[in-house]
């Protein structure tokens, strides 16, 4: 269950997965999704506030932008984040990326709503509405291929087998 | 309650309640998620198996564009379930973009707790005072305190 570094690398990773699993089953259940999670944390005097044990796992993902509390005396810290997952709930394939930062919000919207494409069986979009969408990643595999994915499944004929595949896809 | 899909626009003013809510109680999340509306679709792909693909079959390639169905949960359940809200929608292909452009404005506005971009202010203001400091300094003073 990764945390990715960057945006970036989540929507390469997340366009993969499902690009490669797109709908697993008829079931709706079972189809591979996305949940976007916003959180704001209990503040620090409340008597529900995180204990160190849970607040744990946060420090260790968004370390280097919450370091720094100290700094900001007159604002309060900022307890919210806003965590993004890709799942398949077949392969058990997890592909997450978190932030606390406001300004990202739009941007990862928008990159949730270029995933929706390739999940209702659009084709890519053409056009970089993402500026640095193939400037981050050298590799550059992940938007092109989009449109060819039918060579992919053509080895694995049964369900199982294409779930094996699919599973590996998403941990590369 | 039932879990009727309601239209965009009613689920975009309750999304921004939903968001409201949190805001006001300082605390909890927002879930949201999407995925491949298919509840329905397959039988229509199992109505001509001639034409249907293996590929269609395992949705890699479906007849046509599927419709993506966007839940928000206020993230209650067990002993809170009486207090979950959930909403959902369902989103044609075709009107994709022009509903995450709403959505996108909607989560900007609801997500207001996360941390502003402020050290940009910050620096414009200390250069400011910089330029300003040759000036008045005792000014400087003051608004540091």
């Amino acid at each position: 269950m990764p945390y990715l570094e960057t945006a970036q690398s989540w929507l390469t990773q997340s366009t993969l997965l499902i690009q490669a699993r797109p709908s697993t089953a008829p079931n709706v259940t079972l189809q591979t999704r996305i949940t976007t999670k916003y959180t704001i944390a209990h503040a620090a005097d409340s008597p529900k506030a995180p204990v160190k044990k849970s607040s744990r796992a946060q420090k260790t993902k968004v370390a280097g932008t919450e370091a720094t509390p100290a700094s900001t005396e007159n604002t309060p810290p900022v307890r919210a984040i806003l965590i993004l997952k890709t799942y398949d709930p077949i392969s058990g394939a997890t592909l997450k990326y978190s932030t606390n930062k406001a300004a990202e919000v739009s941007r990862l919207i928008q990159i949730v709503g270029r995933l929706a494409r390739p999940m209702a069986g659009l084709p890519e979009v053409k056009d970089e509405a993402i500026p640095d969408a193939d400037a981050v990643e050298g590799t550059g595999t992940a938007t092109p291929v989009v449109e060819q994915p039918q060579e992919k499944p053509k080895a694995g004929v049964s369900q199982g087998q294409s779930g094996k595949k699919g599973k590996k896809k998403g941990k590369k | 309650m039932a879990n009727v899909p309601l239209n965009n626009e009613d689920f975009f003013l309750r999304l921004a309640d939903l968001f409201d809510e949190r805001r006001e109680k300082d605390h909890g999340s927002v879930f949201l998620t999407q995925k491949r509306m298919t509840y329905g679709e397959d039988e229509n792909a199992l109505e001509g198996p001639d034409t249907t693909s293996s590929l269609e079959l395992q949705g890699l390639q479906p007849p046509k564009p599927a419709p993506i169905i966007i839940r928000a949960t206020n993230g209650k359940s067990r002993g809170k379930r009486s207090k979950k809200i959930k909403l959902s929608t369902i989103v044609q292909a075709e009107e994709l973009e022009s509903f995450f452009v709403k959505y996108a404005e909607i989560c900007k506005l609801g997500m207001s707790g996360l941390k502003k971009r402020d050290r940009s202010r910050r620096k414009k203001e200390t250069k400011a005072k910089k330029k300003k400091g040759a000036i008045g300094v005792g000014e400087d003073a003051t608004k540091n305190t």
